[in-house]
């Protein structure tokens, strides 16, 4: 106790000094928070993007080779799947199915080739949780109101409709209510066509929403010339997305177990499968492909990956530059404070207390500056998130997963940043602190004089 | 195999017939599909065929592109194969056709990718279609429409519908055949009866084969129109054409790798 009054009236005299200290500590854990909170932010904008726009939690995709050079994703007798899908996991939630294609969408203006999902809007309750409508000014050049809303996602239920996202919007020049046509090939490799309407225009997702649009299943059906009972995947979501692995195992052993003709598990999205691996493979006929979330987000992962190795390498070398600064103002600090040692030694204190003493100047030093970085970064977060700014650069939107800055400061995230530089800290202060406590009191008085 | 008319008689005769018909004398569905195996009978060429024709891609919004390419056929078993020879940085890239099965060799990888038969050749408005033989009586039916006006030429009008199980990418083609027998323009249809490209034939070139013991007909140009992507066309122009045959092991997978060491 009394160590650590010592501590605390030494910090409070070397006032400069701990103000130079505890503001470079206070910056580096702000930073670090900052970091983390849009680490967080990316990955939950992409477990929000990939588990609505592009997968469930579990899906039941397939490939269909009518012939060894025509890959198709479908799957057959989507009924009976879902039937058994229901019976072998019991934590469904809800179970819808997308039929999918891709085609080229064009406008008076331009055209984009694009993924095309066809969904029933009634079934789509996750998807359309996520979705929001557009500003004006987010896909129109010089709107006459830029903060006008037009649209609604309920008119996909009417034939002919189509939903876009803004970028997908800005890119062929269109607003709602203006005809597109999208063109494609049917399962036998002809050419066709639908016109449809734009019923509506989402905010961007990210990279994500950048392959998705959304049309009516009959659109499809038609576009297509598909079968009843014929779709592209069913898509599962569960109680809990964090048993997405343990759920496709059960599917797989089970469609095993059935004789149904399985895809190998491959922890790539559909479309690298559909236009990599499944064209070289020189079977014909069906095979189901049961995948996670995270197989068909697995190329936007990288993206985390990098930016946790961009924020740790900072970090890394921002704590190099904290222990260099906080031993060399701690040395230089024992070497001041000489003459106190060698009092408190001749006074009785122990070596381990000397070494103590110093270890805790630097420690609750650390606390307070990381605690006080920790608190202000995800406050700054919060206040960053909460204004929803508009991100206009495509590439860092592609880089963000949305078109807004998304950060999330995670409780978890600031206690580890507050910790870890608080550790770097008294890690930092150690072999100062060990030089104090092996000063030999009479050299420390003879110092003095 | 094809059903070829027996002899060139056969084949002036249907021309005649149809070709110098008066509007009120309506060919018969019979004379139809004889009058596109004519077509068919009249680029057909028994032997090896080899050409060599620079393609131009022009996409609205980006920059003109343009290709050399030679392209080889063996008619007798449907075999094809393009090679890209210009520019530089597409040179030794092409296609080959196998058993009904068409590869795509990418020399910068050095990998067999396989392709549909409607791939886009080299990204242009132009199919396998465009550089194969005519095959229009064996894919398509064809009903006649009428006789009509083409700028200066009297054409005949004529539909064709896809026959089932067919592999072709326009389910509907119109064709607007001119008074020799070579189609002056052709309408790619969509299933949903959508408008897809329009193909000009300007231009054709009589080459006597050897094999065949007669004329053969090559469009010289063609032009490829993109109807709903308004702005895009192609132009494909047959600089030469061969018709002495060619080497047996031509058709490999090994001679077209050869080409790009």
């Amino acid at each position: 106790m009394i160590i650590l009054d010592i501590a605390r009236n030494n910090l409070l005299a070397s006032r400069r000094r701990t103000l130079f200290l505890g503001s470079a500590l206070f910056l580096v854990t702000l930073f670090f928070t900052v970091l983390l909170a849009l680490t967080a932010g990316i990955t939950d904008s992409l477990v929000r993007a990939a588990t609505s726009v592009s997968s469930g939690h579990v899906n039941i995709g397939g490939f269909y080779k009518s012939a060894p050079a025509d890959s198709q994703n479908l799957v057959q007798n989507v009924a009976q799947l879902k039937k058994e899908a229901r019976e072998v996991l019991p934590d469904v939630v809800n179970i819808v199915d997308r039929l999918r294609g891709w085609g080229t969408i064009v406008s008076d203006f331009g055209s984009i080739k694009n993924g095309i999902n066809g969904i029933d809007y009634d079934e789509e309750k996750e998807l359309f949780s996520v979705l929001q409508l557009a500003k004006a000014s987010e896909y129109q050049e010089a709107p006459a109101d830029p903060n006008l809303v037009k649209g609604n996602f309920a008119d996909l239920k009417n034939p002919g409709a189509i939903i876009l996202f803004a970028a997908q919007a800005k890119k062929l020049k269109v607003d709602v209510g203006d005809t597109l046509t999208v063109r494609s090939t049917t399962v036998t490799g002809q050419v066709n066509t639908a016109d449809v309407n734009v019923v509506a225009v989402a905010r961007d997702l990210g990279l994500l929403s950048g392959f998705a649009l959304f049309v009516p299943k009959q659109t499809m059906i038609e576009l297509y010339r598909l079968k009843p009972d014929v779709s592209g995947v069913i898509q599962i979501y569960l109680k809990d997305m964090g048993r997405s692995v343990e759920a496709m195992n059960d599917l797989r052993a089970h469609f095993a177990k059935q004789g149904y003709a399985q895809f190998e598990h491959d922890s790539k999205p559909f479309f690298i499968k559909l236009l990599q691996t499944v064209p070289g493979e020189d079977w014909t006929g069906a095979k189901l492909d049961v995948t996670t979330w995270e197989d068909e987000s697995s190329f936007l992962t990288q993206i985390i990956t990098g930016l946790r190795a961009v924020t740790f390498a900072l970090v890394m070398l921002l704590a190099i530059v904290i222990v260099i600064g906080i031993s060399n103002t701690m040395t230089i600090a024992v070497r001041e404070r000489t003459k106190e040692i060698g009092t408190l030694r001749a006074i009785g204190m122990r070596r381990s207390s000397v070494l103590a003493l110093f270890m805790l100047e630097a420690v609750i030093l650390g606390i307070v500056a990381t605690g006080l970085g920790g608190l202000v970064g995800a406050g700054l977060s919060l206040a960053v998130d909460a204004a929803h700014i508009h991100v206009d650069v495509e590439a860092m939107r592609v880089v963000l997963l949305s078109d807004t800055l998304h950060l999330v400061p995670r409780f978890g995230d600031v206690v580890a940043a507050v910790l870890s530089l608080t550790f770097v800290c008294g890690a930092a202060a150690f072999f100062p602190s060990l030089r104090a406590a092996r000063i030999a009191p009479v050299t420390a008085m003879q110092s003095a004089e | 195999m094809k059903t070829r008319l027996s002899g060139r008689f056969a084949v002036v005769a249907v021309l005649a017939s149809i070709f110098a018909g008066s509007a009120s004398a309506q060919p018969t569905d019979a004379e139809v599909t004889a009058m596109i195996k004519v077509i068919d009978d009249r680029q057909e060429n028994s032997g090896d065929y080899r050409s060599i024709a620079y393609l131009e891609q022009k996409e609205k919004g980006k920059a003109d592109v343009a290709f050399e390419v030679e392209f080889f056929r063996r008619d007798a078993d449907d075999k094809l194969m393009i090679l890209f020879t210009k520019p530089k940085n597409e040179a030794g890239k092409g296609y080959l056709r196998l058993d009904k099965n068409l590869f795509l060799y990418d020399p910068t990888v050095g990998k067999w990718e396989r392709r549909t038969e409607r791939e886009r050749i080299g990204g242009t408005s132009s199919n396998r279609q465009d550089f194969d033989e005519s095959r229009l009586s064996e894919e398509y039916a064809a009903k006649f429409v009428a006789m009509e006006k083409l700028g200066k030429f009297a054409v005949t009008h004529l539909t064709l519908s896809a026959k089932p199980d067919v592999d072709v990418a326009f389910p509907t083609v119109e064709l607007y055949v001119g008074p020799d027998g070579n189609v002056l323009k052709r309408e790619d249809k969509a299933l949903s009866g959508k408008l897809q490209r329009t193909t000009y034939y300007p231009k054709w070139n009589k080459v006597y084969s050897e094999s065949k013991k007669g004329d053969v007909y090559v469009p010289a140009e063609i032009r490829i129109f993109d109807e709903v992507l308004k702005g895009n066309s192609t132009v494909m122009i047959i600089k030469t054409t061969d018709l002495r045959p060619l080497d047996a092991n031509l058709f490999t997978k090994a001679w077209l790798e050869s080409k790009s060491r």
